[in-house]
């Protein structure tokens, strides 16, 4: 198929979305771990329609990046997995006053990206511009931390109608949650 | 992330994920989905280039305002590399060496508990 596909601009074979569910199952089992993660899977997903025009929507940012804290090992461009960084409830910080940020925490491509700048993980900076150009109405008054989990149950009963009552106390239309 | 959105999306609050692992994210099922093609670590545009990164926010924004309904992915159309390489390399054993490999376990052995025993061991 490569052959006959090479005269006419075809893309490499394996030039497609990482199978990244295929991989870390493979990984792991190497590693010893014979039971694969249980990933979320929904036959129904829920939709909302923006009930109002975008120049007129509060729109906030969801993260699981951490908080640079002293005294939690590096954590800053290049750092290697370092688990206690993590954060383990829900934090809500000022979106105008946004703290530095890290994923030290968390599985990234650390071979070919080093976290080095937090604009490509965290697009705060970029929505305060379309704020100012009238693109959306507001940067909600702050952003949200959401961890990590394993469990998926403490995801959807506790830090969802956690999140839920601070976006409405914030009174936040829309959320761009960022999946690291 | 995909939990967090649809809790969301059942009472009232419109999302977009934004992401580089597709497979996960459309295996869950979300609402909104900006798939940025882009190695894992960097689901808001490229490092070091506010323009890419404005340009993958207004993608999200878009999808935002005019997905017609559930599980609507749109992608980003700007390539990381010329080279899709870098993409066999992610949590691949058949790319490791034996070092290499040994290397990550230890590094994942050093947070995470140990593997069961197998039986017979």
């Amino acid at each position: 198929m490569a052959a006959m596909g090479r005269g006419l601009g075809f893309a490499a074979a394996h030039d497609v979305a990482v199978p990244y569910i295929d991989r870390s199952r493979e990984y792991y089992l190497a590693m010893g771990y014979p039971k694969p993660y249980e990933w979320a899977h929904f036959a129904e997903v829920p939709f909302t329609a923006l009930d109002k025009p975008l120049h007129q929507t509060s729109v906030t940012v969801i993260t699981t990046a951490a908080p640079i804290t002293p005294g939690k090992g590096v954590q800053g461009a290049g750092a290697a997995m370092n688990p206690a960084a993590a954060f383990h409830e829900i934090y809500s910080a000022s979106s105008g006053d946004a703290p530095e940020l890290g994923i030290s925490h968390l599985h990234y491509d650390r071979a070919h990206t080093r976290a080095a700048d937090q604009g490509a993980f965290m697009p705060l900076r970029a929505l305060a511009d379309t704020a100012a150009a009238g693109r959306i109405g507001a940067v909600a008054p702050r952003f949200h931390g959401v961890p990590t989990r394993y469990s998926h149950r403490l995801s959807l009963k506790k830090d969802g109608p956690e999140l839920l009552s601070r976006l409405r106390a914030d009174q936040t239309d829309a959320a761009i949650l960022i999946a690291i | 992330m995909g939990l967090i959105a649809n809790y969301l999306e059942a009472n009232g609050i419109a999302t977009v994920v934004m992401g580089c692992a597709k497979d996960i994210v459309e295996y869950c099922g979300v609402a909104r989905f900006l798939f940025c093609d882009f190695p894992l670590g960097c689901p808001a545009g490229r490092p070091g280039d506010r323009a890419s990164q404005t340009a993958t926010l207004e993608l999200a924004l878009r999808l935002l305002e005019s997905a017609p309904g559930p599980r609507t992915t749109v992608q980003l159309s700007e390539r990381w590399s010329d080279n899709p390489d870098w993409k066999l390399d992610f949590f691949n054993v058949s790319q490791m060496s034996a070092v290499e490999f040994e290397r990550a376990r230890e590094e994942e052995l050093a947070w995470r508990k140990p593997p069961p025993k197998a039986v017979g061991d």
